[in-house]
C-alpha cells in the first residue's frame, strides 16, 4: 500500500512531476547518446592506430620494438598458425620490416617496407582495405607494392610504375631491387600514407637475405579492450627471448587516451547531474513542504518518522525509475540510430591524428554497456540523494507543529 | 485504573521571551466508555489538553497517564506506535489523505498495525454499513461531502478499536443537520460499542448530547459535569 500511496503522491502536481521527469529523461538519455559517441570516437581511434597498423597484440624478438634490429628475427615459421589456434586471438600476420631509400622517377624518399602474406594480413589490419587506386596485393605479390598516397604523390608514381628500392641487407650487402605499384593506400593518417610500402614477405626475406624469417607477427583479438590481459597470458607461454606487446604498450599515448575517456566520462556524468540532482531535490521539497500538514496528520495516526522517510524516498525511486526506463529507452534508440546511420561530416572537416589514431570526419556511435549502466545507475543514486533531504525533512516533524501548518 | 488520568499537568510555549500558559494544574481522571466533552471558548486550552492525551505533545510538567502509560516518560519514537494501538483520532478538518479512496483511508491504521488485507476490508466494509457509507468506499475525498469525509474520519479512528477516540472540534466545519447526524452516531457507538470519545468543542450541540463537560478557562479547570444518561 505504501508503494501505490508513493506513486499516487508522485503525480498529485502532474505538471511539476512531468517537468522534473522530462529533465531527468533528456539529461540521461542525450548522455547516453553522448558517451555513445564519444566511444565510437574512441572506435575510430582505436582501429585506426592498432588495425590500420599495429594491429592488437605483436609478438616480437626482446628489443625488437625498441630498436628495429635488421637482425632480431622469429625463426619458427610454426609459431603464426600456434597463437591463431587459440580462442582469443582470430588472425595473426608474419611480418618482415625494413627500412631504405624508396625512388620513383627522379625522387629519391626515406620509407619504411612492410614485408607481408596479403591473405593473413588483411584478417589482421585493415591496409588494404584502403586502397584507393589500383588494385589489392595478390597472394603471390611478386615484386608488386602497395604505396601510401602521400609518399606517391611526392614520388609522382602511380599503378604500374617501377619503383627502386635500396636498404642493408643481412648479410653486410646493399640489397636492392625493383618493385611495381600495384595500388595506392590512403588511411588517413600521414604517418602511413607518406612513409608506408607494403611488399610481399618472400620479396623482402629474399632482398634482405633472411630467408624464413620474420621481425614480428602481429595479431587480431576478439576484443581489442582484454588486449593488455591476453599479452600478459600469453607472454607465459611464449619461447624464451620472444615478448609480446598489447596495443596500449606500443602506442602509450592511445591508452592514455582510454583511460582520459574514463575520466571525463564519469566528469561529464557528475556536472550534468549536478543540475538535474538540484531540480530533483527541489520538486521534492516542494512536495514535501506543501504537505507539512498531511505529514503531520500520518504520524499523528501513528505512522512511524522512518515509514514516513520511507515513503517520501519510494516517491523519489519511483520517479528515478521510470526516468531511468525512459532516458534509458531513449538513449539506447538515439545510441542505435547514430550506429546504424551516423552522420558524415566528411565535407565539412577533415580526419586529425590525435595519440596515433585517427578521428574520422563522422558522427559516429558504438555500444558500450558501461555507457548505458553507468548513466542510468548514477541517475538513481542522484535521485535518491536528492530524495533523502526532503524526506528527513518529512520524518523529522513534529505532528502537532505540522498539523498546525497551512 | 482510570482510562486516562491528568495529574497537575502544565503545558508552557515560548514565543520568543515570552511564556504562554496554555494548561495550568490540570487535574482530572476520564474512565473507559465516557463520552466527555472539554469545553471553552477559544484560546482556552481545549486542543493543548487533547494533544496531551493523544500523546502529541509532551507536558511541561505534570503526568498523563494513559491506558497505564506515563506519556512524559515515554520515548518519543515509542509514541507513534502507542498512538497507532491505543488511540483514535478525528480532526476538524477531516484530514484524509486525498491520493487515497474512502476505503484505503479507513483502513489506513489497520494496515500501519500489520492487519491482513482481507480482515482490513472485511472490518473497514462492516463500519460503512454502520455509519452509512456504502457505496463509496472508491470515491476518492474530494468526490466526498465533508459529512462523509467526517464520518470516514470516524471509520479511520475506530477501526483498529482504540482505547480511546480522541475528537478535536469535529463538527466545526460541517452544517448543523450533518453536525446532528455525526453526534448521534458517535454516542451510538459509544453506547452500543463502549468506545471512549474525549472531544474538545464550543459547538452547543456537541456539550448538550455529552455526559460529561469538562469547562476551561485560560488553561485551568472551570468546571467538570456529570450527567445521567
Amino acid at each position: 500500500m505504501l508503494i501505490a500511496i508513493a506513486y499516487r503522491n508522485l503525480w498529485r502536481n502532474r505538471r511539476r512531476t512531468l517537468l522534473t521527469l522530462s529533465a531527468m529523461v533528456v539529461s540521461s538519455s542525450l548522455l547516453i547518446l553522448a558517451l555513445g559517441v564519444f566511444s565510437g570516437m574512441l572506435e575510430d581511434m582505436l582501429a585506426s592506430a592498432t588495425e590500420q597498423y599495429h594491429g592488437h597484440l605483436v609478438v616480437s624478438k626482446s628489443g625488437y620494438q625498441d630498436n628495429h634490429d635488421l637482425y632480431a628475427t622469429i625463426r619458427d615459421e610454426k609459431l603464426p598458425v600456434m597463437l591463431e589456434n587459440r580462442p582469443e586471438v582470430v588472425a595473426a600476420s608474419p611480418r618482415l620490416r625494413a627500412y631504405g631509400l624508396l625512388s620513383g622517377r627522379d625522387i629519391s624518399r626515406p620509407a619504411e617496407l612492410l614485408g607481408i602474406d596479403p591473405e593473413r594480413e588483411e584478417k589482421v589490419t585493415t591496409l588494404m582495405a584502403h586502397l584507393v587506386a589500383g588494385r589489392p596485393l595478390p597472394s603471390a605479390a611478386g615484386n608488386g607494392a602497395l604505396i601510401g598516397s602521400g609518399l606517391a604523390r611526392r614520388l609522382g608514381v602511380g599503378p604500374g610504375d617501377q619503383l627502386v628500392f635500396v636498404t642493408g641487407a643481412a648479410d653486410g650487402s646493399i640489397g636492392n631491387d625493383l618493385l611495381r605499384v600495384t595500388g595506392i593506400f590512403s588511411t588517413g593518417d600521414s604517418g602511413h600514407d607518406n612513409g608506408l610500402v607494403l611488399v610481399g614477405l618472400p620479396w623482402l626475406q629474399q632482398l634482405l637475405v633472411l630467408p624464413g624469417q620474420v621481425h614480428e607477427i602481429a595479431m587480431r583479438v576478439n576484443d581489442p579492450m582484454a588486449a593488455a590481459g591476453i599479452a600478459d597470458r600469453l607472454a607465459a607461454e611464449l619461447p624464451p627471448g620472444l615478448d609480446v606487446f598489447d596495443w596500449g604498450d606500443l602506442l602509450p599515448e592511445m591508452r592514455e587516451a582510454v583511460a582520459s575517456f574514463d575520466v571525463s566520462r564519469m566528469i561529464v556524468v557528475l556536472i550534468l547531474y549536478a543540475a538535474t540532482g538540484l531540480g530533483i531535490l527541489n520538486t521534492f521539497f516542494m512536495a514535501v513542504m506543501e504537505r507539512t500538514r498531511e505529514f503531520g496528520i500520518l504520524m499523528a495516526i501513528g505512522m512511524r518518522p522512518r515509514t514516513v522517510r520511507a515513503m517520501v524516498l519510494l516517491e523519489t525511486l519511483q520517479l528515478g525509475l521510470l526516468a531511468l526506463l525512459l532516458g534509458g529507452a531513449i538513449g539506447l534508440l538515439m545510441t542505435w540510430l547514430m550506429q546504424r546511420f551516423g552522420i558524415d561530416l566528411s565535407g565539412q572537416i577533415t580526419p586529425v591524428t590525435y595519440a596515433g589514431g585517427t578521428i574520422l570526419p563522422r558522427l559516429h556511435a558504438a555500444f558500450d554497456p558501461v555507457n548505458v549502466w553507468m548513466p542510468c545507475g548514477l541517475l538513481l543514486v542522484v535521485c535518491m540523494v536528492a530524495g533523502y533531504l526532503p524526506a528527513r525533512r518529512a520524518a523529522k516533524l513534529q505532528p502537532v507543529a505540522a498539523i498546525r501548518e497551512e | 485504573m482510570s482510562l486516562i488520568q491528568l495529574d497537575k499537568v502544565c503545558k508552557t510555549y515560548r514565543t520568543g521571551n515570552l511564556e504562554v500558559p496554555a494548561v495550568v494544574d490540570f487535574t482530572a481522571t476520564i474512565e473507559a466508555g465516557e463520552f466527555t466533552v472539554l469545553a471553552g471558548p477559544s484560546g482556552s486550552g481545549k486542543t493543548t489538553l487533547l494533544n496531551l492525551i493523544g500523546c502529541l505533545d509532551q507536558p511541561s510538567s505534570g503526568q498523563v497517564v494513559l491506558d497505564g502509560r506515563n506519556v512524559a516518560t515515554t520515548p518519543t519514537r515509542k509514541l507513534a506506535d502507542f498512538r497507532l494501538r491505543h488511540i483514535g483520532f478525528i480532526f476538524q478538518s477531516y484530514n484524509l489523505i486525498p491520493v487515497l479512496t474512502a476505503l484505503e483511508n479507513a483502513e489506513f491504521t489497520l494496515m500501519l498495525r500489520g492487519v491482513p488485507q482481507q480482515q482490513r476490508h472485511q472490518r473497514v466494509r462492516e463500519l460503512f454499513a454502520l455509519l452509512g457509507l456504502e457505496g463509496l468506499e472508491n470515491r476518492r475525498p474530494n468526490d466526498l461531502s465533508g459529512g462523509q469525509q467526517q464520518r470516514v474520519a470516524i471509520a479511520r479512528a475506530i477501526a483498529a478499536e482504540p482505547a480511546v477516540v480522541l475528537a478535536d472540534e469535529p463538527t466545526a466545519n460541517l452544517d448543523s443537520r450533518a453536525s446532528r447526524e455525526l453526534l448521534e452516531l458517535m454516542h451510538r457507538l459509544n453506547r452500543e460499542q463502549r468506545t471512549t470519545f474525549v472531544f474538545s468543542s464550543h459547538d452547543p450541540q456537541v456539550v448538550d448530547m455529552a455526559r460529561r463537560v469538562i469547562s476551561l478557562h485560560d488553561g485551568r479547570l472551570a468546571d467538570d459535569r456529570r450527567r445521567e444518561p
